[in-house]
């Protein structure tokens, strides 16, 4: 088994803690794996996550809110949140509104939605570093 | 902020190179096995892209 940093230190893994890290990588996109020592990944998470939020909103892409008619829109609003606390800067960036009348807008709705469900798999590899079981 | 236009190729090319990069730093340790998952995992978004492409092609009209 390939251990964390933090087992390689001689650090006994705690689920509490490992709950706590995900937790963490998911409200800021990179800080669980910071909090493990992967700089790298924490950085390569925390950029990449960004650009897709700050590429999304700038497309003009659907940030869902809470509350959506359908089926898609709610399951949009689970991905968009994913983002964690970058949902906000989504929303903040935005000022103008969504526009999927244009490729350009579709194709932002896709980048959002994806750095959520991109964060939330990097805050559950966060989650399992610190458990120890992969990293 | 400024609004961004990107043709479909371009989108397709920003989306694969951010997701592939990210990919390669999570799925792998070494920094040359990062490269080469990265690199593969670019290629194969761009691949299956473009085949996609063409292949709805016939219908878009």
């Amino acid at each position: 088994m390939i251990s964390s940093p933090q087992q390689e230190a001689g650090e006994t893994p705690s689920p509490a803690r490992a709950v706590a890290v995900a937790l963490a990588g998911w409200l800021v996109p990179g800080l669980g794996h910071a909090l493990l020592k992967m700089w790298g990944r924490a950085m390569a998470i925390f950029l990449t996550v960004g650009c897709l939020v700050y590429l999304g909103a700038g497309m003009r892409g659907n940030v869902f809110v809470p509350g959506g008619e359908d089926a898609f829109s709610r399951l949009g609003y689970l991905a968009d949140l994913g983002t964690g606390s970058f949902y906000f800067v989504a929303r903040a960036l935005e000022v103008s509104g969504a526009d999927v009348s244009h490729a350009d807008g579709d194709y932002g709705t896709r980048f959002l939605a994806t750095a959520g469900v991109l964060n939330l798999l990097a805050a559950l590899h966060a989650y399992e570093a610190a458990r120890g079981r992969k990293a | 902020m400024i609004p961004l236009h990107f043709s479909h190729l371009q989108a397709l090319l920003l989306f694969a190179l951010l997701i592939s990069l990210a990919f390669g730093t999570l799925g792998r340790r070494k920094p040359i096995e990062r490269v080469k998952y990265a690199a593969w995992s670019f290629a194969m978004f761009l691949l299956v892209g473009i085949t996609l492409g063409w292949l709805m092609f016939p219908f878009s009209r």
